[in-house]
């Protein structure tokens, strides 16, 4: 039975720029316009970065610099897997007497998972645990490069600009290849007078940096003889994955595999686009799971679940049991209502509904009621043939489905559920009479769609 | 004069130096090696012929190293009973299930592999976990075979023999656990 419980069975619409449907735990709620956002209605911000496996924090502008990559952790190159560093004593001869030897601590990687070791690959075991194994020197230089040159470009654009004089053109246009942060701080502060005196960075020499540029051969060296007759050794050869997690070498041999720094994982924070008011704010520290802004739907909006499905027939009347559960923690009323003829909302249903037409009344979530022995019962008068059941703030209640399409698939109903909701959020204004209840109750209504499984054979 | 052949048999001849725990099931016609370690709860079957362990081998909980007969074969029609030779410094972690009828020396099965009956280890193998290797074929050496999909990989060295983990158990696990000897000839198996 716990395949009811699956959060697709039951999904909710969210009117957005897109209609999605998704189910409730998935969804944020703006208190501020009162509606539901999917993770495609928000918009997305990067809050900080961290390691996924030393749990550093990085401030952005120096995970920029790092390529987002950490700087102690390591990736296996043959699995993905994180490496650990291992030690071992090998003897070595001492610094003072060359002819002793003495058993000294030497460091290598290694992968718990496909055992692979840095020793595979041919490199030294280092003596200081935690130093650096990577080797893009190559790549620095040629950043180095071009750096230079974009701000060489830069120099004789804005020299043409203080010519003609234009207007000033926007900062993100004039940024190539991602200068540092001296040169932004520079470059932002600067009108157009002041652009004779730019120059680079103070202090600083303009290193010449030359790059040769790679030497264009005529000659090509030939493929060896034996390279259609050689029988490929697969160990050997490296998997396409493996091959392009090194864009910059791309190694066809499995020797040539190094390991890859890890790579950062972001925390973001989620903002509704309509109010622009923050829908969900993680935590800085990397190892704390809480937010410090959690709008989330399922705590605002009652949720509907399935309890129990009979054997459905097509074209016979049966009863479904759903739960309704409330998050708040004051009385919450629900109305339910069949989608009507014709809704734009429904064209998933396969069966036709009948809700109950009363109006369901929902106790609020009390903490403490586990605790506390001496509470009274709640007096609801509930109709049997409505509520089946009551249990402090949940309530289950029967809805009856008669499917209406024979084919294979599953049976879809659909109907509206309109509850009242308190914004505790909003300012209270104060009113002239003064008395009023501190929080005004609005009406939502929600198109709620369910899945029922299959038609019974 | 069968019969006291077949007792003969199946007898648990284990080496002075290994610690065999009491609580592990051995059944057949089993040698074991000295300086082998069986824990609690390990269970070497011989069924379908005799099982030849040699030394240094760790052999953890819920391991199973059985040699059965074939699953298209009755057990009442003739078939000549094969050895299974396991070689040394292997380790047969928790849970591991080995038919393997040939298994060279430093391999390392991993817990919950399943090594079917026609594959051969040779040396320095490691079947990583929960990992089901049932082909018909020779596993070269230092292969190691890992991930859901069974992949594989040749390692430069094979993996270390466990001496200090062996050395360790060897000296707790009789304070804790009473130990099997060796069976005299003639006798059922314990």
């Amino acid at each position: 039975m716990a395949s009811l419980l699956q959060p697709d069975r039951v999904v909710y619409l969210v009117r957005g720029e897109k209609r999605i449907r998704a189910p409730l735990s998935q969804l944020y709620f703006c208190r501020y316009c009162s509606e539901l956002r999917s993770l495609e209605c928000v918009s997305h911000e990067v809050d900080s970065h961290y390691c996924p496996s030393c749990l550093e924090n990085m401030p952005s502008a120096e995970a920029k610099l790092k390529k987002n990559r950490c700087a102690n952790c390591f990736d296996c190159p043959c699995c993905m897997h994180t490496l650990s560093t291992r030690a071992t004593n090998i003897p070595a001869p001492l610094p003072d007497d060359p002819t002793k030897t003495a058993m000294k601590k030497a460091y290598y990687l290694a992968c718990g998972f496909c055992r692979w070791t840095s020793r595979d690959v041919g490199m030294a075991d280092k003596s200081v645990g935690g130093c650096s194994y990577s080797k893009d020197a190559h790549i620095n230089k040629l950043i180095e490069y071009y750096q230079q040159l974009a701000h060489r470009e830069k120099q004789e654009r804005d020299r043409k600009k203080l010519a003609r004089r234009r207007q000033c053109m926007p900062l993100a246009f004039s940024e190539k290849y991602g200068l540092g942060t001296r040169l932004q701080r520079q470059r932002s502060g600067a009108p157009i007078s002041n652009l004779a005196g730019l120059s680079l960075k103070e202090g600083e020499d303009q290193k010449e940096i030359s790059i040769e540029p790679a030497p264009a051969l005529d000659e090509v060296e030939p493929l060896p003889e034996d390279c259609y007759t050689r029988p490929i050794s697969l160990p050997e050869v490296t998997t396409l994955r493996q091959r392009l997690l090194q864009p910059d070498f791309q190694p066809a041999g499995a020797s040539q595999l190094h390991p890859r720094h890890k790579h950062l994982l972001m925390k973001r924070s989620l903002r509704c686009r309509k109010c622009e008011h923050n829908l969900s704010k993680p935590e800085f520290n990397p190892t704390s799971i809480k937010f410090k802004i959690q709008l989330v739907a399922v705590s605002y909006i009652p949720e509907v679940r399935i309890m129990s499905i009979p054997n459905l027939r097509f074209m016979k009347e049966s009863q479904v049991l759903l739960t309704l559960t409330n998050p708040v923690e004051n009385i919450t009323h629900v109305t339910l209502a069949a989608c009507e003829e014709e809704d734009p909302d429904e064209i998933n249903s396969t069966a036709k509904v009948m809700v109950p037409s009363k109006e369901l009344v929902l106790a609020g979530k009390d903490a403490a009621a586990e605790y506390d022995e001496l509470a009274e019962p709640q007096d609801f008068q509930d109709d049997p043939d409505v509520v089946a059941f009551r249990k402090s703030n949940k309530i289950g209640f029967f809805i009856k489905v008669i499917p209406q399409k024979e084919e294979d698939g599953d049976v879809t109903v659909s109907f509206k559920i309109r509850h009242d909701f308190r914004n505790l959020a909003a300012p209270i204004k104060p009113s002239e009479e003064g008395g009023d209840t501190p929080a005004e109750a609005i009406w939502l209504t929600h198109h709620v769609e369910l899945s029922l499984g299959p038609l019974a054979p | 004069m069968a019969d006291k052949q077949q007792n003969a048999q199946k007898s648990v001849k284990i080496a002075a130096g290994a610690v065999v725990c009491v609580e592990s099931e051995i059944r057949g016609d089993v040698t074991i090696g000295p300086r082998t370690v069986v824990h609690p709860k390990a269970r070497i079957i011989a069924e379908a012929g005799p099982i030849v362990i040699g030394e240094g081998n760790l052999i953890e909980e819920q391991a199973l190293i059985i040699n059965s007969y074939p699953e298209n074969i009755t057990p009442e029609s003739e078939v000549e009973p094969k050895t299974m030779t396991i070689g040394m410094n292997n380790v047969f972690e928790v849970g591991c299930v080995s038919q393997a009828l040939k298994i060279g020396d430093n391999n390392v099965i991993e817990s919950k592999a399943d090594v079917g009956r026609n594959v051969i280890l040779t040396s320095g193998c490691i079947i990583g976990a929960f990992c089901q290797v049932n082909t018909c074929e020779v596993i070269p050496e230092n292969t190691v075979i890992y991930g859901s999909g069974c992949m594989r990989r040749v390692q430069t060295e094979r993996p270390q023999p466990q001496t200090l983990q062996l050395d360790f158990l060897m000296k707790i696990l009789p304070n804790y656990h009473h130990l099997k000897k060796t069976v005299k000839a003639g006798h059922n198996a314990s």
